[in-house]
């Protein structure tokens, strides 16, 4: 189990640097494939609750420590209105949704439903993307949402949702490779006994 | 809940607040100790760009000499290529003319950069440049091109930097509409995309006579940016109840920039 997850964290800092590899398509709105929240969703299916938390926070932290903004500085006489920031560290709560709604369906990735978790996995990029925005919109407030920004969503998580299937597959090479079984070990209920 | 599921959730929110409690000071901190660990997968990453680019050019070119040598016109198209080549270079070398007469005329000291990655982020318009802090470039400093005002650094590291471009919403910039008393503030648009995106100047007076096709320059108020930078062309004004509000067209072509300069902090008296 910990040879397990020592790897599973390994996979998620090599996505860290993959994704620097990973440029925006103009030509689709700025789309581009999220590998390090694809690996953190693949991941946390197979991972009991603790791990999904800690990789919740690795991700949520490499993530904004490579695109937090600094603040827009200046004169505030000059800029009396000035535009803010995501704070740092937000991205770790986003991260760990994503993660308890992907544990939600542990028990049919168990079951061997792959696919089910695939498609959840585009779900929760969409659904991440899109709360971020709402985020933006909400500190910065003016609400606007243009069509384009749907776009960049949708055809972001589209893409990234293509390459699940791939990094499923080197999820469970690497769980046969550490000879961990990948069973439901998420949040249960106790049994409850009427006296 | 299972008792170490109990520990693991209070640990996350330990840490959780723990991040969002950072000062400025140390998420620059952390920012400058992650793109120093990254930055040569980025610089990497920007090789491997450009091999593939370079590789799909070649493949394009053994085609059409495919295509012309079905034609027996060996000689000929080898001319052609010749002169292709040749007009590429002449290209270039104009490019690298322009950048280095901006660099000597520029009335202040610049620093040049070459993009090497392009809006790394989903929502925020930043390019990534091969200058950091071992060369002097500090945050907040002014970035351009021949054509006018690019941005502004946002996170230097030691060898990279990330340069928040004028397209963002983040990046205001105090400007004047030229031949009329009238100043604003420039931004971009929240998510906008497309390779051409315009620009909101606001907070202009609602009765101005703005017309489409005047210039817009930056001030030089506010503490960021030098006076008298382009910063594009109105494109059209529209009168609020408090304030006008024009959209402008930038003036720098930021999907075909490829090399920007740095204002560095030195002296104006001492241009190079």
């Amino acid at each position: 189990m910990i040879k397990y997850t020592l790897s599973v964290i390994l996979l998620t800092l090599a996505a860290c640097m993959v994704q620097q590899f990973m440029p925006a398509i103009s030509g689709l709105h700025g789309a581009r494939v999220l590998i390090l929240p694809l690996v953190f969703l693949c991941a946390t299916v197979s991972v009991n609750f603790a791990t999904m938390l800690l990789l919740a926070f690795i991700c949520g932290f490499l993530w904004d420590a490579q695109h937090a903004l600094s603040p827009q500085g200046g004169d505030p006489e000059v800029y009396t209105n000035p535009v803010e920031s995501l704070r740092f560290g937000y991205s770790i709560i986003l991260y760990a949704m994503m993660g308890l709604l992907m544990q939600g369906i542990q028990p049919l990735f168990r079951k061997g439903k792959w696919h089910i978790s695939s498609l959840l996995a585009g779900i929760a990029i969409f659904l991440y993307l899109f709360s971020e925005y709402l985020l933006i919109n909400f500190v910065r407030g003016d609400f606007a949402f243009p069509p384009t920004a749907f776009y960049r969503i949708y055809l972001t998580s589209a893409l990234t949702m293509l390459f699940s299937p791939l990094i499923f597959w080197i999820i469970f090479q690497l769980a046969s490779a550490c000879r961990h079984t990948i069973r439901y070990d998420g949040l249960k209920r106790e049994p409850r006994y009427l006296d | 809940m299972k008792p170490q599921n109990l520990i693991a959730l209070l640990l996350f929110i330990a840490g959780a607040v723990w991040a969002l409690t950072r000062s400025e000071q140390s998420v620059r901190s952390i920012q400058k100790t992650v793109y120093s660990a990254i930055s040569p997968f980025i610089t990497g990453g920007s090789g491997l760009e450009t091999t593939a680019t370079e590789f799909i050019k070649e493949v394009e070119h053994s085609q059409a000499w495919e295509t012309k040598y079905d034609l027996a016109k060996e000689e000929l198209d080898k001319k052609r290529i010749e002169v292709a080549y040749l007009r590429k270079l002449e290209i270039e070398n104009a490019q690298l003319n322009q950048a280095l007469k901006f660099q000597q005329e520029a009335p202040f000291h610049v620093l040049a950069a070459k993009i090497i990655r392009r809006q790394p982020s989903t929502w925020w318009q930043t390019v990534t440049i091969n200058r950091g802090e071992k060369q002097g470039v500090g945050v907040q400093l002014t970035v351009l091109s021949p054509e006018g005002l690019v941005g502004k650094v946002d996170a230097p590291s030691e060898e990279t930097s990330t340069v928040i471009l004028l397209t963002d919403e983040n990046c205001q910039v105090s400007a004047k509409v030229d031949g009329t008393p009238e100043v604003g503030i420039l931004s971009g648009q929240r998510g906008q995309t497309g390779d051409k995106p315009n620009l909101r100047l606001r907070f202009l007076s609602k009765d101005a006579t703005i017309k489409p096709g005047m210039l817009v320059f930056t001030t030089g108020r506010g503490g960021l940016f030098p006076a008298d930078i382009l910063l594009g062309t109105i494109e059209s004004f529209e009168s609020g109840p408090l304030y006008g509000e024009a959209l402008v067209k930038p003036a720098v072509d930021f999907a075909a920039l490829k090399i920007v300069f740095v204002k560095t902090p030195n002296s104006p008296e001492s241009p190079r």
